[in-house]
């Protein structure tokens, strides 16, 4: 095979894999705990790398529990800024801990792979894991597409129905967390916000349903994740800050 | 034992916030078929009993029983159309799937048609746009779209006539009597206190207690002597 092949299927499935989340998040007006989620998978990392488990398990279970506990520490009421300064908190508090237990652990992770992904360096288990990954979004997707709708939409209404949102919200946590941790390969956990912001921008604009929004989202995240990589070829750069820089240009398109 | 009388039955009903008195000793009854204005100043507690109605809130003290059964055993007779401010306007839905959001809020058997609904409150030609597309009365329309496909005889509207402008209004208003008239039974909370409440079968004045119960013309004369008009008036 190619040694470009494995590359461009990650940028192709990392593309399509993050929109989609992106999209759903800023929906229910939730893209901070997206960006927390990223930095939070540090400790987890640190962790499984440790004692010897898939990295990936424990990053996403890190992830998921900055979430939680940011989750834990917002005060229902307050303003939107009260709940973005609590989220950088926790985020900061989890990133700092996930660098020293580094050292603490003495073990060796690649920071700035982590941070900001290498595409040239992609492993078979990478491709498995963005592929596992976008099954997954799939799947909740598909089964849970009213409920995010009405939750999006209109939340006091949709908790007035009696839907299970405690769950749905988990469940939104948890597969953000592994997205993030899937896409990590490609694009890192710092770059990976915004593949997954861009393109849902572009998505949402115009788009009558949130079906629409996400396919359009997802293709723009693979033309991004595409181009990021074959610039790189080109202008032999790493492809991750590349994919980021593309990133903010197709905001620019969509804003005009 | 008698059987109960029909309709919405509120009796003594109190409720506390954070130790706060919201609602105090409230009771009235509304008879199948009636349109009736709840009016009050901002605070008053307007939307908290609407929703200690619907059942979605518990009292602290005091019951509400529809046909004379708990409300709590019943719930999905009775719908909510939330205010305005609530929806995000520009999220990617069409006005048929947003009007269709009704039935997983009834959840299950027992919902109406969508297309109906639309028909109803007359937006079917623009099923197939964009929410944020639509003008101020149109989304509140849409609204009570999806309201409609609830199977409720009971329509709870919190502010409907809100932020809109007099002819989307008055729409609004003669679509309410077209369903009380097909037999719901509405209570809107509402503030306004002009004109537009004569088109109330019957006006409630809430301001943490009812203060005031009739006609559109008794409930303004009750209020002459009462200071608290002049709060409703803004």
């Amino acid at each position: 095979m190619s040694w470009w092949i494995a590359p461009l299927l990650l940028a192709l499935l990392t593309g399509a894999l993050c929109p989609v989340s992106g999209a759903l998040l800023i929906v229910q007006g939730r893209v901070m705990q997206a960006n927390l989620i990223a930095h939070a998978v540090l400790p987890g990392l640190a962790l499984a790398v440790a004692f010897g488990l898939p990295p990936s398990v424990g990053g996403s279970l890190s992830g998921l529990l900055g979430a939680l506990v940011a989750e834990r520490l917002l005060v229902p009421g307050q303003n939107t800024t009260n709940h973005g300064a609590v989220m950088n908190t926790v985020l900061a508090g989890f990133m700092g801990l996930g660098v020293l237990l580094i050292p603490l652990l003495g073990i060796r992770v690649d920071l700035e792979a982590t941070l900001f992904g290498d595409l040239l360096l992609v492993r078979s288990v990478d491709l498995l894991l963005a592929g596992g990954g976008l099954l997954l979004q799939g799947l909740f997707f598909t089964a849970c597409y009213r409920p995010l709708v009405f939750l999006g939409v209109d939340p006091t209404g949709a908790a007035a129905s009696g839907l299970p949102l405690r769950a749905l919200k988990l469940a939104l946590a948890g597969i953000t967390a592994f997205v993030i941790v899937s896409s990590m390969a490609a694009v890192g956990v710092v770059l990976v916000i915004g593949l997954m912001c861009a393109p849902a921008l572009f998505g949402l604009a115009g788009a009558t349903s949130l079906r629409q929004a996400v396919l359009k989202a997802s293709a723009a995240g693979m033309a991004l994740g595409v181009g990021g990589f074959l610039l790189a070829l080109l202008l032999n750069l790493p492809p991750g800050p590349l994919i980021g820089v593309l990133c903010v240009g197709l905001v620019m398109v969509r804003r005009g | 034992m008698p059987p109960a009388p029909p309709g919405l039955r509120v009796c003594g009903l109190d409720y506390h916030y954070d130790r706060q008195r919201v609602l105090h000793q409230v009771a009235f009854q509304l008879r199948p078929g009636s349109l009736t204005a709840l009016v009050g100043p901002n605070g008053a507690g307007k939307s908290t009993l609407l929703h200690l109605l619907q059942g979605q809130l518990q009292p602290s003290a005091g019951a509400v029983e529809l046909d004379g059964a708990p409300v709590r055993r019943c719930r999905r007779r009775i719908a909510l159309m939330p205010q305005k401010g609530e929806i995000d306007w520009r999220f990617p839905i069409t006005v048929a799937e947003f009007a269709g959001l009704g039935r997983l809020a009834a959840s299950r058997a027992g919902c109406c048609d969508v297309d109906g609904a639309l028909q109803r409150v007359g937006l079917e030609a623009m099923k197939s746009k964009r929410l944020d597309q639509l003008s101020g009365g149109q989304q509140q329309r849409a609204l009570l779209a999806r309201t409609l496909v609830q199977p409720a005889d009971v329509l709870l509207l919190d502010e409907p006539c809100a932020a809109i402008d007099p002819p989307s209004r008055n729409l609004l208003l003669g679509l309410m009597r077209q369903l009380s008239d097909g037999g719901f039974t509405l209570l809107v909370s509402s503030h306004d206190w002009g004109p537009a409440l004569n088109a109330y079968d019957r006006v409630l004045v809430l301001n943490q207690a009812l203060r005031a119960d009739g006609t559109p013309q008794q409930v303004r004369q009750a209020l002459d002597d009462v200071t608290m008009g002049n709060h409703c008036c803004g």
